[in-house]
């Protein structure tokens, strides 16, 4: 999707990514990347928490006017309250085994 | 807590799995297109890539490689009328609120208080994880999905990856 938000810049379109995974954001270099430090699939927050989702919407939003540079990525201040890690286990890639 | 390291573990797991090392993507700069609009008067699209369908539309494959489906959402959707479908990631939170992963209902409130312009007519879920066929993305799905968003007028795409 990174890959998609280059093109579209490229297109006219302003675009910001709203990521879960900063290692693999940085390495893509989307034109605007906001940084959750939330599990993925909680890029907006909690079910229900309509304050911090829309708090995020609104940090993501800003970085269209405040980014500078291309490839710019910004951490959101609050991160998830507890421990959580990522373990994949889809068949896709473990198709060949 | 630190941020996950997911290109280690993504490695790890191929590995693992008897398959040669994934090579990453890595950009040294990249574009930006600056907009001579304030927000207030921007139309805003959203986009998922978490496996997301309406309910009335087939699921997505939850292990699919190499996807390019991409459905179009009306921006007045339900936000109950989703079914989520992808095994790389739990997805049981947003399950049960789809502003999880695509805050549908939050932009909608922005546009309403006037802090957009508004909502583009049509939203997105597609271009899931897992697209090893790039030059497709760069030559086909990807100018396709730009043309939609000018077709519609958007300014600004918030983009949500899963």
């Amino acid at each position: 999707m990174g890959l998609v938000c280059r093109l579209l810049e490229e297109h006219g379109i302003a675009t910001v990514y709203v990521a879960t995974g900063r290692d693999l954001t940085a390495l893509v270099k989307p034109p605007r990347a906001l940084f959750v430090n939330h599990p993925m699939g909680n890029n907006f927050g909690r079910a229900g928490d309509t304050a911090t989702q829309t708090d995020i919407v609104r940090a993501a939003l800003a970085m269209i006017d405040s980014a500078e540079r291309g490839g710019e990525l910004i951490d959101y201040p609050t991160t998830w309250s507890e421990k959580f890690s990522f373990a994949p286990v889809g068949k896709a890639i473990a198709a060949t085994a | 807590m630190k941020s996950i390291r997911y290109v280690d573990a993504l490695n790890d797991h191929y590995t693992a799995m008897g398959n040669p090392p994934y090579r990453w993507t890595v950009n040294e700069s990249a574009p930006l297109h600056r907009l001579d609009k304030p927000l207030e008067e921007c139309s805003v699209s959203l986009l998922t890539s978490g496996g997301v369908s309406q309910c009335s539309m087939p699921a997505f494959n939850a292990d699919a490689r190499n996807d390019h489906r991409l459905d179009a959402i009306d921006r007045d959707v339900n936000a109950t009328d989703f079914q989520i479908h992808d095994s790389y990631y739990d997805h049981s939170d947003a399950d049960n609120d789809i502003n999880c992963i695509f805050p549908v209902e939050r932009l909608r409130e922005l546009a309403a208080l006037g802090e957009i312009g508004k909502v583009s007519d049509r939203l997105w879920s597609g271009f899931m994880g897992r697209i090893y066929n790039r030059s497709k993305v760069l030559e086909e799905s990807g100018p396709d999905f730009a043309a939609a968003l000018r077709e519609d007028g958007v300014d600004i795409l918030l983009a949500a990856p899963s």
